[in-house]
């Protein structure tokens, strides 16, 4: 039930300026904290600007889908669904350049296949990803509990997708429409198209559903506004249709602008800048990294301490990174 | 214990299936046989430990292991001595520091450990609490004869329900033979159809049956205390405060959007026309299409409403 849901309660926003400001802030207090030394006027010389951030993101949502489209075995459009949610909400308190999108990526599609019941093994997970499997098993293993504490554990996702199933058997039974089958194939596009933008944060997953079978319907010329209007709202309904139509048509501009893919020169500018900046704490290549997992797994206590004592330095301080859920 | 063998006559279970082992206070075992034989003067030396022993205290082994049957012969010897209870303190851990007081002597007296100063200590003991070890052997015994006499009881109770058992059976048996001849004397001289009389008599024997099946239970107290059958309500039954009844309340569904349709209307307007029906593998686990059309309706239908909101 979506309305009594923790999608609805913690992650649901009320614009795309709200998201931008919180990510604006992210990115802010990471600066501050990592870069104390660095100049106020040429700090972004050195560390990604919001917007750059925002790139970046874009750019490993399509990579996301991408993968998961070629996933063997082919996995179901929820697991999808999941997971571009894990990512979008993982990175509104979490800096890119303090964990790297490509880790988080695969982790929240991992995390993905195991919530929503879709099983596979490590195993025949990583044998979908190129390079190194056995270094990839490890990031993936290592980031799962971090990614669940990030999501505050609210791991049950409310996709657009059964919603479309219920509204088509809806329009099958209560409305005139000839062969409502015909929609499927707008419709699916259209929710694939949503997934990469904001609106999966904005909006019920009804109200998606519903904006994308509108959509479909108006692609091949047909008109199912008076099923909305008169059946599907009623009486009852009738005050608060004027809401859900301007949602409807957010909704549909938000899809429609879903931008062509990064520029290919500028990701690569922006992968060598991310690799500058990266915060070695989290890069599981740099020593710090590997110093205090060999710390962690022999349960080195002292010698844990005294590589953590840094971060706790800087956490302690007003300017505190870990956020916790808003 | 069937490896078991005299330390002396090397006499093993397997060689005397009667062979009975005897344990005396230094926790060196011997044979039965053994014992009569070097124990004849009623004393004697232990032939392990040369420690000097008394005849009638060797006892029937209970344990397997020597050690434990010395154990438990100290312990019962120190514990008549060191008998307080736990009402003779006043604290709980005054209490525990007895009891560990205790342990510790039994075990030092079990291990050999300190054994001159543990008798002192005991000895010592019996001297400072001479009063209160009397009140205490006093009270154990009033305690022993109240329940022996309540064992006396339970069994003169038992007595005489046997004997009236006997009495109804003897009665039982005469009425049956009563009865037989009256029913034979009634076929004899009566004018009446034998058939009849069979009946009448058939009805009365299962009235009397009926009658029987209605009188009282008997009730039996145990000593325990607890009085199994009868009517009267068992004073240890405490009764249980249960507090007020469980009320259901059926849940209510937050829709936040159109109502959805109920299980009736699903089939009643058609929406389950719309769905491919269960097949019989889905059918046995219990899942029937309404329960996912309704879901999917659900689904649909909920959060339409949906308002943005700042939680910022």
């Amino acid at each position: 039930m979506f309305p009594t849901s923790t999608q609805a309660k913690h992650w649901m926003y009320s614009s795309e300026e709200e998201l931008n400001e919180l990510r604006e802030k992210t990115n802010l207090k990471h600066i501050q904290v990592y870069g104390r030394n660095v100049n106020d006027s040429n700090k972004y010389e050195y560390y990604l600007t919001p917007e750059e951030e925002k790139i970046m993101l874009k750019h490993y949502e399509l990579r996301l889908r991408d993968f998961c489209k070629r996933f063997q075995p082919p996995m179901p459009r929820c697991v999808i669904g999941t997971s571009f949610h894990y990512f979008k909400r993982f990175y509104i308190h979490n800096s890119v350049m303090n964990y790297h999108p490509k880790e988080v990526m695969v982790t929240c599609i991992y995390l993905a296949c195991k919530v929503e019941e879709f099983n596979v093994t490590i195993q025949q997970f990583v044998a979908n990803i190129k390079g190194d499997r056995e270094k990839a098993t490890d990031i993936i293993l290592n980031n799962e509990l971090l990614l669940m504490e990030q999501l505050n554990f609210h791991l049950c996702i409310h996709n657009p997708f059964r919603p479309v199933e219920g509204l088509l058997i809806d329009i099958k039974t209560r409305s005139t429409l000839n062969d409502p089958e015909r929609l499927r194939p707008g419709t699916e596009q259209f929710l694939e198209r949503a997934l990469l933008t904001d609106c999966i944060l904005l909006y019920s997953p009804s109200q998606l559903a519903l904006a994308a079978v509108l959509h479909a319907a108006s692609k091949i010329h047909e008109n199912l506004d008076s099923y909305v209007t008169d059946t599907l709202f009623g009486e009852e309904g009738r005050a608060k249709l004027m809401e859900l139509i301007s949602a409807v048509k957010a909704i549909r501009s938000i899809v429609k602008m879903v931008d062509n893919p990064v520029d290919k020169n500028q990701q690569k500018m922006l992968d060598k800048k991310l690799d500058r900046c990266r915060n070695p704490e989290y890069n599981p290549d740099s020593e710090i990294y590997k110093k205090r997992l060999q710390a962690m797994l022999e349960d080195d206590d002292d010698l844990y301490q005294a590589i953590t004592s840094n971060v706790d330095e800087f956490n302690s301080s007003a300017l505190n990174m870990s956020i916790t859920s808003p | 214990m069937e490896d078991f063998t005299c330390p002396r006559c090397r006499t093993s279970k397997f060689q005397n299936p009667s062979l009975k082992m005897m344990v005396n206070v230094c926790g060196h075992g011997l044979c039965e046989s053994c014992v009569e034989l070097l124990f004849l003067k009623g004393s004697g030396s232990c032939p392990e430990c040369r420690i000097p022993l008394r005849r009638n205290n060797f006892r029937v082994q209970l344990f397997e292991d020597p050690a434990v049957e010395k154990e438990v012969d100290i312990r019962k010897r120190v514990l008549r001595d060191f008998n307080k209870k736990e009402d003779d303190f006043e604290s709980l851990l005054d209490f525990n520091n007895y009891l560990e007081k205790v342990e510790t002597i039994i075990y030092n007296l079990t291990n050999n450990i300190d054994i001159i100063d543990t008798n002192k200590k005991i000895e010592q003991y019996k001297k400072d609490n001479k009063e209160q070890i009397q009140k205490s052997k006093n009270k154990l015994g009033r305690e022993e004869y109240e329940l022996e006499e309540m064992l006396e009881m339970e069994k003169q109770i038992e007595q005489a329900r046997k004997q009236e058992i006997q009495q109804e059976e003897i009665e039982a048996k005469k009425k049956k033979i009563r009865e037989k001849e009256a029913l034979l004397d009634e076929l004899m001289f009566s004018n009446a159809n034998a058939q009849n009389i069979l009946e009448t008599f058939a009805q009365q024997a299962k009235e009397a049956q009926v009658e029987k099946a209605k009188a009282p239970p008997k009730s039996s107290h145990f000593s325990t205390g607890i009085k199994i059958g009868g009517t009267s309500h068992n004073p240890f039954m405490v009764p249980i405060d249960e507090g007020p009844l469980y009320q259901y309340k059926s849940v209510t569904i937050q829709t936040n959007g159109p109502e959805p349709p109920n299980d009736e209307e699903i089939v009643s307007k058609g929406f389950i026309n719309h769905v491919r029906s269960e097949t019989e593998q889905e059918r046995a686990g219990g899942f029937k299409s309404n329960i996912a059309c309704k879901r999917a309706l659900q689904d649909a239908l909920l959060g339409l409403y949906h308002t943005r909101t700042s939680f910022a």
